[in-house]
């Protein structure tokens, strides 16, 4: 019996427990075991931490992955990156682990369910302007939203809204339709394609893990950054900054 | 798409929990590990490059050591070469000193040698042509040589004209002598025919002394206060002394000369 059904189109459908309107489904259980993975990982990959220049290769790999996805923070936000990221890393590390684990058996991503992705959209949503309050103050922060005049404010909040939409429904929609390639692809040939999907699937987690983390901190950077400091810096490197 | 609202806050509170877990146990100490590594890593670089920076600075003070203990090593060297020289010329000088005292001690020398030598030369001559003279006059004319020394001296106080006689008689005084001095013991007989002759052809009472004396040559001297009549072999041997002379030197000038 499979977990999720070919009709069931996420890991939501799948209820496992229900006791009133508290509701325990899939997505919940694989989001513990990857939160599990994650924390124990963690504490046994830091359990004997070398500040020295040899080390465990656990310990390697995280380094490597951390330093690159801060090195990325730091391209972007340029100053302050270890300010951000811890938000942005967890982000990473979730949906990255979320997704890689597919190649097991029985396992469904909880990135898959659109609960999920909504829940990290509105994380992403909310952190935006904690992040940029934090930098730059409420006035200065509200007064980007004024910017280039007055007439852009509804763009603007129309802006926040629909990338938090986009950023769900991205992912959602990724790895929720590849779920069901692969589901519809192991009934129809269920001996080679399904693997080749497999391995495309590990690439398009990483690539979306990297895609929802990137994102996640262009749109606080911009938050982050004024009108003032963003034209500045523009000036400064010859060029304007990109669109978000 | 139905969302249960209740899963999407669990999974807002399960995406804060575990940014707080890994917060805790992962970015704090895998970032902190890092940190300290880098840290250690930029100090070894730091420690590397201070020790670079020192052994440049001790490079560029050991070349410049080395410099000057080149320029002390020339230096010292110019300044050994100098005394080195000074000291050459000095005992150049020194020994063209010595040279030259040894040269004028040896001319000296050789000059005292050459004076005795012909000092010898002349009385040896002397004595020899003395005797062979007289050893002749007696072979051959039988007559005796201080004899006829004395005969001479009689003969030149006789032939002497009136102004010599005249003026002889000036220059003698009261109690004034005449001193004939002569290389041989002229005998009585000879003496008081010369004090006779003396008396006759100058003054009557002049006293006449005889002395015997080596300076005289072979011969006679007859002095009256500072006049005087002599004869010696003196004239003879000088000549002859500068025919020697001349053969030794010419010989000496040979002998350098092919040397």
């Amino acid at each position: 019996m499979e977990i999720v059904a070919i009709n069931q189109i996420s890991p939501d459908q799948v209820i496992l427990f229900q006791w009133g309107w508290i509701v325990i489904n899939a997505t919940l259980v694989y989001t513990w075991m990857v939160m599990g993975l994650l924390v124990v990982g963690s504490i046994l990959i830091t359990r004997g931490l070398s500040p020295e220049r040899a080390m465990s290769r656990w310990q390697n790999l995280m380094e490597v992955i951390l330093s690159n996805v801060r090195s990325e923070i730091g391209e972007i936000a340029k100053d302050g990156a270890d300010h951000y990221f811890p938000f942005i890393g967890t982000l990473f590390l979730f949906i990255l682990f979320s997704n890689i684990l597919t190649f097991i058996p029985g396992y469904v991503a909880p990135t898959s369910a659109l609960t999920t992705t909504s829940a990290l959209a509105v994380m992403v949503f909310f952190a935006v302007p904690i992040f940029g309050i934090t930098k730059l103050g409420v006035i200065e922060y509200l007064k980007e939203y004024f910017r280039p005049n007055v007439i852009f404010f509804p763009f603007h909040v129309m802006g926040e809204f629909s990338r938090t939409l986009a950023l769900a429904v991205r992912l959602f929609g990724n790895l929720m339709s590849h779920e069901k390639v692969i589901a519809i692809l192991l009934a129809v040939t269920p001996l080679f394609f399904p693997i080749v999907m497999q391995a495309l699937g590990l690439l398009i987690g990483l690539i979306q893990a990297y895609i929802f983390a990137i994102l996640a901190m262009v749109y606080i950077a911009s938050a982050s950054q004024s009108h003032e400091e963003t034209e500045h810096k523009g000036k400064k490197h010859g060029k304007e900054t990109p669109e978000k | 798409m139905h969302i249960d609202w209740f899963v999407f806050f669990a999974q807002i509170v399960n995406f804060l929990i575990l940014l707080f877990l890994l917060k805790k146990f992962l970015y704090g100490r895998i970032i902190g590990a890092m940190d300290a590594r880098e840290a250690r890593i930029a100090a070894t670089f730091a420690e590397a490059e201070k020790a670079r920076e020192e052994a440049s600075r001790s490079v560029l003070m050991c070349e410049k050591k080395l410099q000057d203990i080149q320029g002390a090593s020339d230096e010292m060297m110019n300044k050994a070469r100098g005394e080195a020289d000074a000291y050459r010329r000095e005992l150049m000088d020194k020994a063209r000193e010595e040279v030259d005292e040894i040269q004028n001690r040896w001319t000296e020398t050789l000059r005292s040698e050459r004076e005795n030598f012909f000092q010898e030369l002349r009385r040896l001559t002397g004595t020899q042509v003395y005797a062979i003279t007289r050893r002749v006059l007696k072979d051959l004319a039988d007559m005796d040589l201080e004899q006829r020394i004395v005969q001479i001296l009689t003969e030149r106080i006789e032939t002497m004209n009136r102004e010599e006689r005249e003026r002889i008689r000036t220059l003698m005084t009261a109690g004034e002598k005449i001193t004939i001095q002569s290389a041989f013991d002229i005998p009585p007989e000879a003496r008081e025919k010369l004090n006779g002759t003396i008396r006759m052809s100058i003054g009557s009472g002049i006293e006449v002394a005889y002395e015997k004396s080596d300076d005289v040559m072979s011969g006679y001297e007859l002095r009256i206060n500072g006049y005087k009549i002599a004869w010696s072999m003196k004239d003879y041997l000088d000549t002859l002394e500068e025919k020697f002379y001349h053969v030794l030197y010419e010989e000496s000038q040979e002998r350098k000369q092919v040397h």
